[in-house]
C-alpha cells in the first residue's frame, strides 16, 4: 500500500542533502546544512576559558544559541536548544579540555520542516569543522507518523501539520572500524536523543526508530563523503 | 542493513576517517609500544578517532589525525607566536590562540635574573616554546630552547603578522621546504616565523617583498605543489615589469 506525499517521494525517501563547511570567516567552525528547503547554518566558536554559572568546570561545557530566522526566540526555540545543548554534551568528549565554554550559534535560514533535526546535523558538521573532539558523529533525522498508520520520513512543513504524531530521532553515525565484528547490536544501534510531539502508540513508535535507523546508513555515508572531499582539496597541498 | 558493508577495513592508514571510528586494535599489537598523537583516544582495547581527518602512521610507532583547524591546542615542545595580553609581578599573560591564555614567566629567558626581567609591552608578538600543557593548568611557556639558551626565541620586531590555519602552518615548517616558501626563496630575501598555532610572521627590506610573500602564504593553503610554485611565478612575474 502507498502513501501519496505532495513532492512525490516515497515514504522513506530523504529529501536532497547538501552540507557546505569552513564557510564562515570568524568562528572557528561553521557548516551550512540544507535538507530540501530546510536550510540551518551553524558556527561553533571556542573552546573558550572558563564555565558559566552552574556548569561543572572539571568537564568542557556547551553553549548554544538558536537565532530564528526572524523575530525573537520562544517557548520552542529555547526547548531547540536545551535539546541541542544535550545532544551536544553525550556525543563531544568532556574531558579533554576542561573548564573550557564552546558557543555553538544556529541560525535559521529557512524552514521547511524537519527543522530540528536539521540544526542538530548542522551542529554536529560545524564541530567536526571547528576540531571539537567527539566520541562519535550524530546524525538526526524526523519522522512522522499519518493517520493512517504509515511512517514517513523527513517531512516538509506541509506534512508535519497533516501528521498525527512526529518523533526527532537521533543516532551515532556508522564508524568503520578495525575490530573484528562483535556479537550483539552495534553502536550505531544506539539512540542518543528521542523527541516525540503528539500521540503515538508504542509499537507505531518503534516502527518509526526502526525506519529512522534505516535512514541514517545514509546520512552517515552522506557525512563521511562530505568530510573526504574537502579534506582530499586540502591534504593535497601537504 | 549497509552498516555491514564498511565495517572491518584491514587497515585504515592514510584514510580519511571521522569521529568514532575506530583504527587500531590493541589487542593484537601486543609486544609493541605506540605513540598516540592528536585526535585519537583510548578506549580499552580500541583506539578510535575524535577529529576528522587523515589518519597517519610515521615509522616505528606514531599514529595520529592529520587535520588543520582555526583554533589551536597547546602540545608541549611546540614552537608558536604568541602575543602579550598583560603582566602582572614577573609573569607574562600570553594569547597563543588556544583554549587558555598562557602563562610566561619573566625569568624563562636566558640571563633573565630578578633584577633584569624583560619588558615586553601589551602586544607585543614572541617566538615561543610550550613547556608546560597540563590539564586544569594554564600552558607554560619559555623563551629558550631546552638547554637555556635563547637560540631563536624572543620577540619579533618590525615585520607583519597573520593568522592561518594549523595545518597550513605545519605545511610551511614540514621538511623538505614547502614549495611555496621555496620558490618565493629563489627570488626574494625575507625572514620568516611560522607558530604551529596558525600564526606566521614575516618580515623583509621591502614592504612589498612582505606583502607578496604574506599573500602567496595565505592563497598557497589549497594548492597542490606544482600549482604553488605556478601561483608565485604568476606573482613574482607581476611585480617585475
Amino acid at each position: 500500500m502507498e502513501i501519496d506525499r505532495e513532492d512525490g517521494r516515497t515514504p522513506n525517501q530523504l529529501r536532497p542533502l547538501a552540507c557546505s563547511r569552513n564557510i564562515l570567516h570568524r568562528p572557528h567552525g561553521s557548516a551550512s546544512w540544507s535538507q530540501g528547503d530546510t536550510k540551518v547554518l551553524a558556527a561553533v566558536y571556542g573552546p573558550k576559558p572558563g564555565t558559566r554559572k552552574n556548569e561543572n568546570p572539571e568537564k568542557a561545557c556547551f553553549e548554544v544559541i538558536w537565532k530564528p530566522k526572524s523575530g525573537q526566540i520562544g517557548k520552542a526555540e529555547k526547548e531547540f536548544e536545551m535539546i541541542l545543548k544535550k545532544t551536544i554534551q553525550s556525543i563531544c568528549v568532556l574531558t579533554v579540555n576542561p573548564n573550557t565554554t564552546t558557543s555553538v550559534i544556529i541560525q535559521v535560514v529557512h524552514d521547511d520542516g524537519s527543522l530540528l533535526p536539521c540544526a542538530i546535523n548542522a551542529a554536529c558538521a560545524a564541530l567536526v569543522d571547528a576540531g571539537i573532539p567527539m566520541k562519535h558523529l550524530a546524525v538526526a533525522i524526523c519522522c512522522c507518523l499519518a493517520d493512517s498508520g504509515y511512517v514517513v520520513l523527513d517531512p516538509n512543513k506541509l506534512e508535519e501539520k497533516k501528521m498525527t504524531a512526529f518523533a526527532y530521532l537521533v543516532f551515532p553515525n556508522t564508524t568503520l572500524s578495525v575490530l573484528p565484528e562483535v556479537e550483539g547490536e552495534p553502536v550505531e544501534h544506539g539512540i542518543i536523543t528521542s523527541v516525540t510531539h503528539g500521540v503515538m502508540s508504542v509499537d507505531d513508535y518503534f516502527l518509526c526508530v526502526e525506519n529512522g535507523r534505516a535512514a541514517t546508513a545514509s546520512l552517515s555515508a552522506f557525512f563521511r563523503k562530505n568530510f573526504q572531499q574537502s579534506q582530499g582539496a586540502s591534504s593535497k597541498a601537504g | 542493513m549497509s552498516s555491514k558493508v564498511s565495517v572491518s577495513p584491514t587497515s585504515l592508514i592514510d584514510q580519511i576517517v571521522v569521529p568514532g571510528d575506530v583504527v587500531l586494535d590493541l589487542s593484537n599489537m601486543t609486544n609493541q609500544t605506540i605513540k598516540l598523537g592528536s585526535g585519537l583516544r583510548q578506549d580499552s582495547d580500541a583506539i578510535s578517532a575524535m577529529r576528522a581527518g587523515k589518519f597517519s602512521y610515521s615509522k616505528p610507532n606514531k599514529y595520529w589525525v592529520e587535520s588543520s583547524h582555526k583554533r589551536y591546542i597547546p602540545r608541549t615542545e611546540d614552537h608558536v607566536l604568541g602575543i602579550v595580553v598583560d603582566y602582572k609581578a614577573d609573569n607574562f599573560w600570553v594569547d597563543i590562540k588556544g583554549p587558555q591564555i598562557a602563562l610566561l614567566p619573566g625569568l624563562a629567558f636566558e640571563g633573565a635574573t630578578r633584577r633584569s626581567i624583560p619588558k615586553f609591552e601589551v602586544g607585543t608578538l614572541l617566538y615561543l616554546r610550550v613547556v608546560k600543557t597540563n590539564i586544569g593548568m594554564n600552558p607554560e611557556l619559555s623563551g629558550t630552547d631546552a638547554s637555556g639558551k635563547a637560540s631563536v626565541f624572543g620577540p619579533l620586531k618590525d615585520g607583519f603578522m597573520f593568522e592561518t590555519s594549523t595545518g597550513l602552518s605545519r605545511m610551511l615548517l614540514s621538511s623538505p621546504t614547502c614549495p611555496v616558501l621555496e620558490a618565493l626563496g629563489k627570488k626574494l630575501s625575507f625572514e620568516i616565523a611560522t607558530g604551529l598555532n596558525g600564526r606566521v610572521w614575516v618580515n623583509a627590506a621591502a614592504p612589498r617583498s612582505v606583502i607578496i610573500v604574506a599573500n602567496a602564504i595565505m592563497n598557497s593553503e589549497t594548492l597542490s605543489a606544482a600549482q604553488q610554485r605556478i601561483m608565485v611565478e604568476k606573482l613574482l612575474a607581476k611585480i617585475s615589469d
